[in-house]
């Protein structure tokens, strides 16, 4: 309880009273939110939710509430909540993976972000480090030299493989490798699959791809080609399209080598199974979730208020920490520390594997790769031409 | 209504009560028809033929989804689906219809009430949770396999067995032959067993008295059960995605696939081509058969 309080202090009414009288406004800061408080809606694609415990949130906020509600992350499903189900004015923030800026910005469903109403923004050195403005992770946050994601996981991606069955691999040619013929599957995702195929062929000079996280129609053709004639020499077992499929083909040993998500291997191995996410020499997959503000003009500045405090609760050590332990993503650089400094509530080898798996997932953004794009610039040739490969 | 009755001559109020029992009752269903079933389907038709700018869907009238779709490869996952569905529903056909038939037949009521109410099991369990189920059991390290290898039939598992059209076909029996099962027995039940007996008093034996009798009599309930499976099979989602290989689609993933980068019109085109298919589909059951009376058998009582 003291400790909590400490840290609600410190992350609520100290850092965020500096702000406040740098601002020269009090009511910009987060933890000025009324004392009655209210509730804060927050959409979430199921990887933000605390395991429901919101208590410090509210505590800070003098008895703010979240109500969260899971959502789909594909656009179409985050665009339908927004714009058919009347979102924007059901929920205050929306948590999914960043990068749809444009079509949300286009749609008007987004409000552009004040981060001088975020006294942990700066605090964030992921932020600038990754996200910054000029660096190819804006595009997870940013949308025409304005700011409307507040980073809340980062992550890169690559492929896990089973090394007794295979030996050592660290380029994504295992996919491809005939030696693995019926024992690779793949994500049933374009912006996944089709960006490591690309960053592989570019790599390996086998396409002349110029961007892999943007390619043109006559470049993502290639790709296509290239899966398609890799699907009829039986390289392929099968597409994935769900977590709990991704971790039984890996548990069951269905495949040797598997394009997937990191915390797919960590339930593989807590399953006992040696499987190994790879380190490939191409560089990875990067992406990032947002928690964007919904845009709703007759949303009260009180409930505004208690929004951007959530967001600003989002970049701090605690919340961090416990998405981190819970999901194995790397969040805020706050995290580690605060699961360090607080063995209450982060138990030493708890705290551990946050540093571990921030410290892993920082090393792979420096050595960088290609970063996932939700919405290229040709976005409905992306799709054509995945449903080409599928349907082939 | 008692009120204004009062006020009307017995002659008046009789025409008003006729014109509204008439009228007014069947009002609700078919108003529930148009508001629920009739408009959300004709704005679907209706989009399909609109315009897409950037983000935003515009009024118009242009082609340009359906051919998109037609010279697509969108139209293989239709003679994919087409091709899934029939054969998953004649397979479920020919697993039904003895079921059924026994049911009927061959069992007490209280029996066959017994055995229907286990052909709901299934459908109490989700569809995604029994199609995980079949991974498990058809999978290379599955049980299916597990026993093949054991008893020495195979020396190494069967890829087949999982993530194929085998695969997706006993993914798509098992989930709609249950289905079938309901109105095939609705059908067979209602026939009257007296045209059963006439048939062998007058010497058919069995095998015809069932072609000739049995069977006609049961075919409006064949063709409910076809359109039940077929038309479940076609806009099946999930069991393709689970249990077929590569890329395996139906239309239901191919819609969803459209929408997914809100391509609205070609999403609405492709449900309108399935729609159409389906409609042509209910066009023939209802020129074919009497549906009053298939309805009528299955609402007789003492059956």
């Amino acid at each position: 309880m003291n400790a909590l309080s400490t840290w609600t202090r410190r992350d609520f009414f100290k850092v965020g009273a500096a702000s406040a009288a740098a601002a020269g406004a009090w009511g910009a800061f987060p933890g000025a939110v009324r004392a009655e408080g209210g509730t804060v809606n927050f959409a979430d694609i199921g990887v933000g939710d605390p395991g429901g415990d919101w208590s410090l949130f509210t505590k800070a906020t003098n008895g703010w509430n979240v109500n969260l509600v899971a959502i789909g992350n594909a656009p179409s499903a985050i665009l339908n909540v927004l714009v058919a189900g009347g979102g924007t004015a059901s929920y205050d923030v929306i948590n999914i993976v960043g990068g749809m800026q444009k079509p949300l910005v286009d749609n008007d469903l987004i409000e552009p972000l004040d981060t001088a109403r975020l006294p942990a923004w700066n605090r964030d050195r992921n932020i600038a480090e990754f996200l910054g403005k000029g660096t190819p992770g804006f595009n997870f946050i940013g949308y025409q030299d304005k700011l409307y994601g507040v980073p809340t996981v980062l992550q890169g991606d690559s492929f896990a493989f089973l090394p007794e069955k295979t030996g050592p691999l660290d380029s994504y040619a295992a996919l491809f490798d005939p030696k693995f013929k019926g024992y690779v599957a793949l994500e049933d995702n374009y912006t996944t699959a089709g960006q490591k195929t690309a960053l592989y062929l570019k790599n390996a000079n086998l396409a002349k791809i110029d961007n892999p996280a943007d390619m043109t129609p006559e470049e993502l053709k290639t790709v296509i080609d290239f899966l398609i004639e890799q699907k009829r020499k039986g390289q392929f077992r099968v597409i994935w399209s769900s977590f709990q499929q991704a971790v039984d083909l890996i548990v069951n040993k269905e495949v040797y080598v598997i394009d997937c998500w990191e915390p797919m291997v960590f339930v593989a191995k807590s399953k006992g199974v040696n499987a190994v996410y790879a380190d490939p020499k191409e560089g990875y997959l990067l992406w990032a979730m947002a928690a964007y503000l919904t845009k709703n003009p007759k949303r009260s500045a009180e409930q505004t208020k208690a929004a951007y405090a959530l967001l600003d609760f989002m970049l701090g050590g605690w919340y961090g920490a416990k998405i981190t332990l819970m999901r194995g993503y790397m969040t805020n650089t706050d995290a580690p520390d605060y699961a360090k400094a607080h063995p209450d509530q982060f138990p030493a080898d708890a705290a551990e594997k946050v540093a571990a798996i921030t410290a892993n997932v920082h090393r792979k953004f420096a050595q960088g790769g290609t970063w996932q794009n939700r919405w290229p610039k040709h976005v409905d040739t992306y799709e054509t031409e995945w449903a080409r490969f599928k349907a082939a | 209504m008692g009120a204004l009755q009062g006020r009307l001559s017995p002659d008046a109020g009789a025409v008003l009560s006729r014109l509204l029992g008439r009228w007014a009752l069947p009002a609700l269903p078919i108003a529930f028809a148009v508001v629920f079933v009739v408009l959300p389907l004709a704005l679907t038709v209706a989009v399909s033929f609109w315009t897409r700018v950037g983000l935003i869907v515009r009024p118009a009238f242009t082609f340009a989804s359906y051919a998109a779709f037609f010279a697509g490869a969108r139209l293989l996952v239709l003679e994919r689906s087409f091709v899934a569905s029939i054969e998953a529903t004649a397979l479920s056909l020919l697993l039904a219809y003895p079921i059924a038939y026994f049911l009927a037949f061959k069992v007490s009521p209280r029996a066959a009430r017994t055995v229907l109410l286990l052909f709901t099991v299934p459908f109490l369990v989700n569809y995604i949770i029994r199609a995980f189920a079949w991974t498990w059991l058809l999978g290379r390290a599955g049980l299916i396999n597990g026993l093949l290898m054991a008893s020495g039939l195979t020396n190494e598992p069967l890829d087949w067995l999982l993530y194929s059209d085998v695969a997706v076909l006993i993914g798509l029996v098992t989930s709609y032959m249950p289905f079938m099962i309901f109105p095939l027995w609705l059908s067979l039940a209602g026939i009257d067993r007296r045209l059963i007996q006439a048939s062998w008093m007058l010497g058919a034996p069995p095998g015809r008295t069932f072609l000739r009798v049995t069977l006609p009599l049961s075919l409006p309930g064949v063709f409910a059960a076809a359109i039940f499976a077929f038309v479940g099979c076609f806009g099946e989602s999930a069991i393709p995605v689970i249990m077929g290989g590569v890329g395996y689609q139906m239309m239901g993933n191919s819609i969803a696939s459209a929408m997914d980068v809100l391509n609205y019109p070609l999403a609405a085109a492709i449900s309108t081509v399935v729609l159409a298919a389906m409609m042509g589909l209910l066009l023939i059951w209802y020129l074919a058969f009497d549906a009053r009376a298939f309805l009528g058998m299955i609402l007789r009582p003492g059956k």
